[in-house]
């Protein structure tokens, strides 16, 4: 497909004949000549015609199949043609997963021409299988053996079975050693989507091996992973029954067992190798599968393995738009899908594009026509397909930005997928949207807070790219719900984070009038008043607070300013007011607050030429240094944004600590619980934390330290993890008293029954979930980057053994590959 | 390694095609410096972006501000600094700015992410930068905002409307036309 930098001439040069442009991109040519006429070559014509096989609704792909193969066996004397295809069957394999059975379909004809060319095609696909293996990338080796599964019909005797086999066997073995083993889980996975690749291609007589193989993984796959409920996305609200989560491998392992009581239909995957029956009806040669081999220790790879659980925000609805459960399509597709959006994150044009046309690569017939409306959908008769291309594209889409504990790339990458792919086909991509939000919305309270949290950040920033408008009619009635509850949470949120990317008129302009409300005259204003203004008559201190104001204005030096603080201490001190120097924190950052008020870079210089005095302020008096966030974020109450910006700015000046925001956060009002800002300020500081430790403990695998540096690195390492660690005991213990109710009581003395104590309760779990979580997550991580440091030192210490040496270089490869 | 191997589907993280004439037009320039000179052997030039950490924002509008920014781009990672393009003359926005990063990758993420998405319903564009330095936040057009907003033709509210240089001329005729009659 997008093969730009290799055409010759201006392309599609006609939509941008402005020479007065400003913007020139990879697709302006206009500078060169535009007559320069030559020949192409051959070998990128193939390239061209290769990369783009069955992306075109409009060619019969069986027609493309054989023509390709012929090109290229026709020029077979041509090496450049010749490499460049052999390199292309593996790259498109690793790279569009999409388009594997059609590249499979290729070799196939191709080896009814030139047969030699399979063994080289074999040849090179196993070699980057077992060079996948060693750097435990699961996934290309999962490709790589749907590839190599399409053509089990050409392989000599057991051909991927054996492969298969040991993939199994290894994965007992380790699963036996240690049942929180998550590479095991990886390698049934692996099997288990290779088989239906295998038992659609045209090899036949493979019936009963497939039948046993999923049997045999029954063990592994059908236990429920025993990290699975940390990552459950609906842990459920207390009122209906949790759905229980449906893990990916338990699911395809019994629709497998389905496909083998009903012959392997497998009608969704596409085979076009049937064209042989009209090119080439005879037998082809038959190849031996090069040896592809599992290592005694096996990778993990540079990415944490969680067990999958299978996500939808299209179930239960009246007509079926995505693949029930029950059916083998909703794995085979999803797999599909999913691995094309993860692997293109670097053109997520690409991605969107491929989403859109998803119709192109499963057999007709899978899915209703594109942009069909949900309505019409009930008209469909017989047993035709309902499902929509879009949905079940957007849902793949979703269970990626809904992956717990954390998806494969920055959220902010599934928000652009979205927006491309609505940007290309609105039309059928908008009322998909459209249904998911709802869907999503009317769950939002017994999903995961974090999930929650990800929702609203994506619907405003999903609305900010087109113009704000969504349909805030239907949850009208939701606006008098009180503000703990979480509907009512999540639409606040929401107007908050669209404001923030664009501001308050804009985004009242745009809701329907009973949301007017939330959106105060306060909110509107770009400078909040300063409150020693006397706008409240008799607030105390005002003269002292406008006094530091005008200092401040003035860069004097803070010598100057003492004397007026000393005043307030004073004067708190004959009134008996407890804590003065609480008081003098909140003139001095309220006036940095109210300077700063112009934009991020006023404050921060303000800060800067501040920073002396507020450093101090923490070791004097943690009571003062928790005054500097409520100086701040009653400031802005009315754009927290703004707000949680300061304070992590503020973090990083290290006149914050982590400690003393989560207390800010969590150990006075429950109901700062439900306000996403505050979840948006305690997660942002928790992740500076985990992100430090992992950096030190990082720093420690640099090779060629001395044993004093180690030893050095080991310290701060431990010593970051031990404050890591007492952060998270504040939390869980601040959160249990608001979950089980405790806290209410001893602050509050409410009687505990009131709305609003159960819903603090329910927030309180909520939190606490999320953050037990995250801890877990990093406990884990350390683990496993311990083990991983453990064997690379054991293989440095036998070195130079016969058998030792390429496990080195795996070692090195895992160490850096994984936590660089 | 994988970088080295023509991807099958181009990649968005790559500077853009302005970045990459204007470095080649600089390299024209030192060659005819040098003509006379004896040619050093050209080395393999060090790439000024392989670290890079910071962006060239454009097509922002004059009044989107620092905080909308930042909520943006601090969805691709922490931001270092932020430095909006100024009007040489005025000192006010002009419609670019450069976004610091920690890290390489972030800024990376940034261009595959989010450059040509919408801030303030604009689309903006993102090119990797080999770094800030001071004397870059002005605009370099005559009138002091950049060059693209002095003769541009179409009226766009959020940058002043047409071309500075345009509306000059045009007041100017419609000074003339009341002179003459």
């Amino acid at each position: 497909m997008a093969d730009y930098d290799q055409r010759p001439r201006g392309g599609r040069g006609g939509y941008n004949n402005n020479r007065k442009r400003r913007y020139r991109d990879e697709d302006d040519y206009d500078r060169r000549p535009q007559r320069r006429r030559y020949e192409e070559p051959l070998s990128s014509r193939v390239r061209k015609q290769f990369l783009s096989i069955a992306e075109s609704p409009l060619k019969r792909v069986e027609d493309e199949v054989v023509s390709i193969a012929r090109m290229v066996t026709d020029n077979f004397e041509d090496e450049e043609v010749k490499q460049s295809f052999y390199d292309l069957v593996v790259q498109l394999v690793v790279e569009q997963p999409f388009k594997i059975p059609f590249v499979a379909a290729v070799v196939l004809v191709v080896n009814t021409i030139k047969s030699e060319m399979t063994q080289e095609v074999l040849k090179r696909a196993a070699e980057r299988t077992n060079e996948a293996i060693g750097r435990g990338e699961w996934r290309e080796v999962k490709l790589l053996m749907k590839f190599l599964g399409g053509l089990q019909g050409v392989l000599e005797g057991e051909g991927v079975w054996i492969v298969l086999q040991d993939l199994l066997t290894k994965a007992v073995d380790l699963q036996t050693e240690n049942n929180e083993e998550t590479i095991g889980p990886e390698l049934v996975k692996i099997v288990l989507f290779t088989i239906p690749y295998v038992m659609a291609s045209s090899a036949t007589d493979n019936q009963e091996r497939a039948a046993n193989m999923v049997e045999n993984t029954d063990i592994i796959a059908s236990e429920p992973h025993v990290l699975q409920a940390l990552v459950d996305p609906y842990p459920g609200n207390g009122k209906e029954e949790p759905e229980s989560p449906n893990g990916v491998l338990n699911l395809l392992q019994k629709q497998l067992q389905n496909e083998a009581a009903n012959g392997w239909e497998l009608a969704c995957l596409p085979r076009p190798w049937k064209v042989l029956q009209e090119t080439a009806p005879e037998p082809s040669p038959k190849h031996t599968l090069p040896t592809i081999v599992i290592p005694e220790v096996v990778n993990a790879g540079p990415r944490p393995l969680f067990p999958e659980l299978y996500f939808s925000v299209y179930a239960n609805q009246d007509v079926e738009t995505v693949p029930p459960t029950s059916d083998i399509a909703s794995c085979l597709l999803r797999d599909a899908i999913v691995d094309t959006i993860n692997i293109l994150d670097y053109n997520r044009t690409a991605t969107a594009r491929f989403l859109i046309d998803i119709d192109c690569y499963f057999s007709p017939g899978t899915f209703v026509k594109r942009a069909t409306p949900f309505d019409r959908l009930r008209d469909i008769e017989g047993d035709r397909s309902t499902w929509k291309p879009e949905d079940v594209a957007v849902d793949a889409v979703f269970s990626q930005l809904f992956q717990l504990p954390t998806p494969e790339h920055k959220l902010v990458y599934y928000h652009a997928v979205l927006t491309e792919s609505c940007k290309i086909a609105p039309a059928a991509i908008a009322p998909s949207l459209g249904r998911a939000i709802r869907y999503l919305y009317r769950s939002v309270d017994s999903m995961d807070l974090e999930l929650s949290y990800r929702f609203m950040d994506w619907f405003a920033h999903h609305l900010s790219n087109f113009g704000f408008t969504w349909k805030w009619t239907e949850w009208i009635d939701d606006v008098d719900l009180p503000n703990l509850d979480p509907k009512k949470a999540f639409i606040q949120g929401a107007l908050d984070k669209e404001i923030r990317l664009s501001f308050a008129q804009r985004i009242k302009g745009t809701l329907p009038a009973p949301y007017q409300q939330l959106i105060t005259e306060e909110k509107e204003k770009d400078t909040p008043d300063f409150k020693y203004n006397d706008q409240v008559p008799d607030t105390p201190f005002s003269q002292e607070g406008q006094e530091i104001l005008a200092l401040l204005r003035k860069k004097s030096p803070e010598d100057v300013i003492q004397p007026v603080i000393n005043r307030i201490h004073a004067q708190a001190l004959s009134l008996s007011l407890p804590d003065p120097l609480v008081l003098s924190t909140d003139a001095y950052m309220t006036s940095i607050c109210y300077i700063g008020s112009k934009s991020l870079s006023h404050v921060l210089s303000c800060i800067e030429r501040c920073k002396e005095r507020l450093l101090a302020l923490g070791p004097t008096s943690p009571a003062a240094r928790k005054q500097i966030i409520d100086s701040v974020m009653d400031y802005w109450k009315d754009q927290p944004g703004i707000g949680v910006n300061i304070v992590d700015k503020l973090l990083n000046y290290t006149i914050l600590s982590p400690g003393s925001v989560v207390e800010w956060a969590l150990a006075k009002e429950g109901t700062r619980l439900g306000e996403a800002h505050v979840y948006e300020m305690v997660s942002a500081t928790v992740g500076k934390v985990t992100g430090r430790v992992r950096q030190v403990v990082r720093a420690r695998s640099v090779p060629g330290l001395l044993p004093e540096q180690k030893e050095m690195m080991r310290e701060t390492a431990e010593r970051e993890r031990t404050s890591m660690k007492e952060l998270f005991a504040l939390m869980e213990d601040s959160l249990t008293g608001w979950a089980s109710g405790s806290k209410d009581q001893t602050v509050q003395s409410g009687d505990g029954e009131s709305g609003d104590e159960k819903m603090v309760r329910q927030w309180g779990e909520r939190w606490l979930r999320v953050f037990r979580r995250k801890f877990a997550v990093e406990e884990a991580w350390y683990l496993e980057f311990d083990k991983a440091m453990e064997a690379f030192t054991q293989a440095q210490g036998t070195a130079g053994e016969a058998n030792g040496g390429e496990m080195i270089v795996d070692g090195e490869v895992k160490a850096e590959v994984k936590f660089e | 390694m994988p970088a080295a191997v023509r991807n099958t589907v181009d990649r968005l993280d790559k500077p853009s095609a302005y970045y990459q004439s204007r470095n080649k037009k600089r390299k024209y320039d030192r060659d005819d410096d040098r003509e006379g000179r004896e040619k050093t052997p050209e080395e393999p030039a060090e790439d000024p972006l392989k670290d890079a950490a910071t962006l060239y924002v454009g097509n922002l509008s004059f009044y989107t501000t620092e905080e909308q920014i930042h909520e943006l781009f601090s969805k691709c990672g922490e931001i270092k600094r932020l430095i909006m393009g100024l009007d040489r003359f005025n000192k006010t926005p002009c419609g670019f700015c450069f976004v610091e990063y920690y890290t390489h990758q972030d800024a990376l993420d940034c261009m595959k992410y989010i450059g040509g998405t919408k801030l303030d319903e604009r689309i903006i564009r993102t090119d990797l930068d080999p770094g800030f330095q001071e004397g870059r936040q002005y605009g370099r057009g005559k009138s002091g905002g950049q060059v693209r907003d002095e003769y541009r033709e179409e009226y766009d509210e959020g940058r002043g409307g047409l071309g500075r240089a345009i509306q000059a001329e045009r007041q100017k005729e419609e000074e003339e036309y009341g002179k003459g009659r």
